[in-house]
């Protein structure tokens, strides 16, 4: 966090599903290097705004800006290729693939672009994609269990596969939507650790949609808050703690 | 870490095995471009002599007529390179076409229309088909690729279909319809290179080289046409197994199992579906040419080469001999052709009773029994036989797929 220059801006972002409105005129900044978390109830519209930055939806109204340039309607890999990458928030890898054929699908797009005529060429004698995907296995203590089909991990190992997928796209913003769901205490605990390191060597911007308030105040460094599509709240943890409008939207009021 | 009880730790993917054992040898080998195109030349030329003389035995024995014909090899042959761009796109990609007879049969017809107006080379007329599928290939991908699953499939075989009843009708003035269209229709047949006849034998050619007589059995005196044929599905072969070691590889692989997440990661999923559709265009070309090569002389008609069941057949191929591997779709024609044009003719032996159409009934049990037994086909059956005893008889215990690993040689391009 050195300087404080925005990476993204949304601004008056809306998303409507017939008569619901997901996402409600949304304007929100994220700064360079920061990590902020969007927390909420269910439903509250956290990962359609996460769907509607990444290209998976497009917006009913509004616009996303990255680093400058509007990124608003282009397709996933066009928005990915710019630099903005996202773990699901159920693992999606690719379960008849090894580990290393996973996280070497990812460093394949981000070394060689969105697409190539190389049919012929042989992927065995790409060893910069070979070393980037190396580089995120060992990240997520993957590297021993490469050669084992993504579908036979056991659930943690396949989050942090997703997680080592989303890291060799090798992005400057990653959202990660709520990546330590279904993890038990170990599993999560590291996973945190890793996010702090990551955030910390890669210098990366995370956004990060989260249910545990302990790891929210552990890494955030901003809170936006999410209630029914709006944002309710945009400040420091310990400001978003005092918010009685937040207390409210999480259920009259019970303690955060 | 993971607690994975069923495994020693996670180290044993790095083990060298001091002294390489030489069965582990050859299965490292075979991945191999060499050992591909080795295995696929002795194949293909190994092929006629054990379709025509080794199970032709069996004629004289007992009467039971199992042998194959002489140009029997060539049909596998033309739907095999079929099959095998087929599974570029059915196996990796996981896009089911109901419309490759389309570009099977344009290509037939070019091969035959090149060479009867333009020049009678057998090797040109293969390019023109494989150019004509091609540039065919692209507009249909390129429509039915928009859409997914059921209505990919429906739009596939709709162009095929709309392929089809204009070579029937409106277009006879260029296929001759439903008479059939003759394919090198010059005197004294098609030349290669314009001095070799593609029906002369290997034992003519010598003769007429030497001046000395070779007598070779049936299978073994092969024709010329048959090596062309044989070459081109060499080349083929190792330009399938070029593009599974490929990135396409992996990527169209990817995009089968989880297409969002292929998007995901920033590749254009759309362009490298079409590539793959192209792809086996291009292969569908090859084996729709040599298929017009096979039927010089003959006729070429829509009903065998257009028609949506022909579409059908690539599937079936593909799926029985085995789908994501390179030799299941070569094994799959070979069992699909042997059962429509060899048992197809068999008379039981002591009764009246001959086999004639119902093979397709027959090939239908077939089919049944292999997807059943082995869920990925003829090649998936014998090559889990083949780990077995590989894990039998190979020094390496470790059960869990090989690493692909990357050689130190620097980028290709
Ligand atoms: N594709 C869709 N079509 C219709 N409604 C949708 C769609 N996607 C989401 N919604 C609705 O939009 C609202 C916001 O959903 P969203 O998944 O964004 O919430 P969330 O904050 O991520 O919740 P959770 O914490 O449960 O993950 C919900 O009411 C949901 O039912
Ligand atoms: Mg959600």
């Amino acid at each position: 966090m050195t300087e404080m220059s925005s990476i993204l801006e949304t601004d008056g972002l809306t998303k409507r599903f017939g008569g619901l409105t997901a996402v409600d005129d949304v304007d929100l900044t994220v700064e360079s290097g920061e990590t902020r978390a969007i927390i909420g109830p269910n439903g509250a519209g956290k990962s359609t705004f996460i769907n509607l930055v990444t290209g998976l939806l497009n917006p009913t109204e509004g616009s996303v800006r990255f680093d400058g340039d509007d990124i608003t309607r282009q397709e996933p890999h066009e928005i990915v290729q710019q630099g903005v990458s996202k773990s699901f928030q159920t693992a999606s890898i690719f379960p008849e693939m090894t580990v290393q054929e996973n996280v070497r699908m990812a460093a394949l797009a981000a070394e060689r672009g969105s697409f190539r005529f190389d049919f012929l060429s042989r992927r065995d004698r790409l060893t910069d994609v070979a070393d980037v995907a190396e580089e995120k296995m060992r990240a997520v203590d993957l590297w021993s269990d490469r050669a084992v089909d993504a579908q036979n991990l056991p659930y943690g190992d396949k989050r942090r596969l997703e997680i080592a997928i989303a890291l060799a796209s090798e992005p400057a913003l990653l959202f990660m939507d709520e990546p330590t769901a279904g993890m038990s205490p170990e599993e999560t605990d590291a996973t945190v650790d890793l996010v702090e390191q990551v955030q910390r060597e890669l210098g990366l911007t995370i956004v990060l949609v989260e249910h545990d308030m302990e790891i929210i105040f552990r890494i955030a460094d901003r809170i936006a808050v999410l209630n029914r599509g709006s944002v309710i709240a945009d400040a420091t943890p310990d400001e978003v703690q005092g918010d009685p409008d937040v207390q409210e939207a999480y259920l009259g009021g019970v303690e955060l | 870490m993971s607690d994975d009880t069923e495994t020693d730790g996670g180290t044993t993917v790095d083990v060298t095995p001091e002294e390489e054992n030489l069965v582990d040898r050859l299965v490292a080998a075979k991945d191999g471009e060499r050992f591909v195109a080795v295995a696929a030349f002795v194949g293909v030329f190994a092929m006629p002599f054990l379709l025509i003389d080794v199970l032709g035995v069996f004629d004289t024995l007992i009467g039971l007529s199992l042998g194959g014909f002489v140009g029997l090899p060539t049909l596998i042959l033309s739907f095999g390179i079929v099959a095998v761009g087929y599974n570029i796109l059915l196996g990796y990609t996981g896009l089911l076409s109901f419309g490759h007879a389309a570009l099977f049969g344009s290509a037939a017809y070019a091969a035959g229309i090149f060479s009867n107006n333009v020049v009678a080379s057998p090797l040109l007329a293969v390019v023109a088909g494989i150019v004509v599928a091609t540039l065919l290939s692209w507009p249909i991908g390129f429509l039915s690729i928009r859409r997914s699953g059921v209505y990919f499939a429906v739009l596939t075989l709709t162009f095929g279909q709309m392929l089809y009843f204009y070579a029937f009708g409106p277009g006879s003035w260029l296929t001759n319809g439903d008479d059939g269209y003759t394919p090198f229709d010059v005197a004294g047949g098609p030349d290669l290179f314009g001095s070799l006849a593609m029906d002369a034998s290997i034992t003519t050619l010598f003769r007429d080289v030497t001046g000395l007589t070779l007598t070779l059995t049936d299978g073994l005196d092969m024709t010329v046409g048959y090596m062309l044929a044989a070459l081109v599905s060499v080349l083929a072969i190792v330009v399938a197994h070029r593009i599974i070691k490929s990135p396409y590889g992996l990527i169209l692989k990817a995009i089968g199992q989880n297409e969002q997440r292929v998007a995901f990661v920033g590749l254009n999923v759309f362009r490298y579906k079409l590539m793959a559709f192209i792809l086996s265009g291009v292969f569908a070309g090859a084996g729709g040419a040599l298929y017009a090569l096979s039927k010089a002389g003959l006729t070429v008609h829509p009903n065998a080469t257009l028609y949506w069941v022909v579409s059908g057949d690539f599937v079936i191929i593909t799926a029985v001999g085995g789908v994501g591997s390179l030799a299941g779709p070569l094994i799959g024609a070979v069992v699909f052709e042997y059962i429509r044009l060899v048992v197809q003719g068999i008379t039981v032996p002591g009764t009246e009773f001959q086999i004639g159409s119902l093979w397709r009934l027959l090939l239908g049990v077939v089919f049944v029994v292999v997807v059943t037994l082995f869920p990925d086909g003829i090649y998936g059956g014998l090559s889990s036989l083949g780990d077995r005893l590989v894990e039998r008889f190979g020094a390496a215990t470790d059960d869990r797929r090989p690493v692909e690993e990357v050689e130190e040689t620097g980028g290709d391009d």
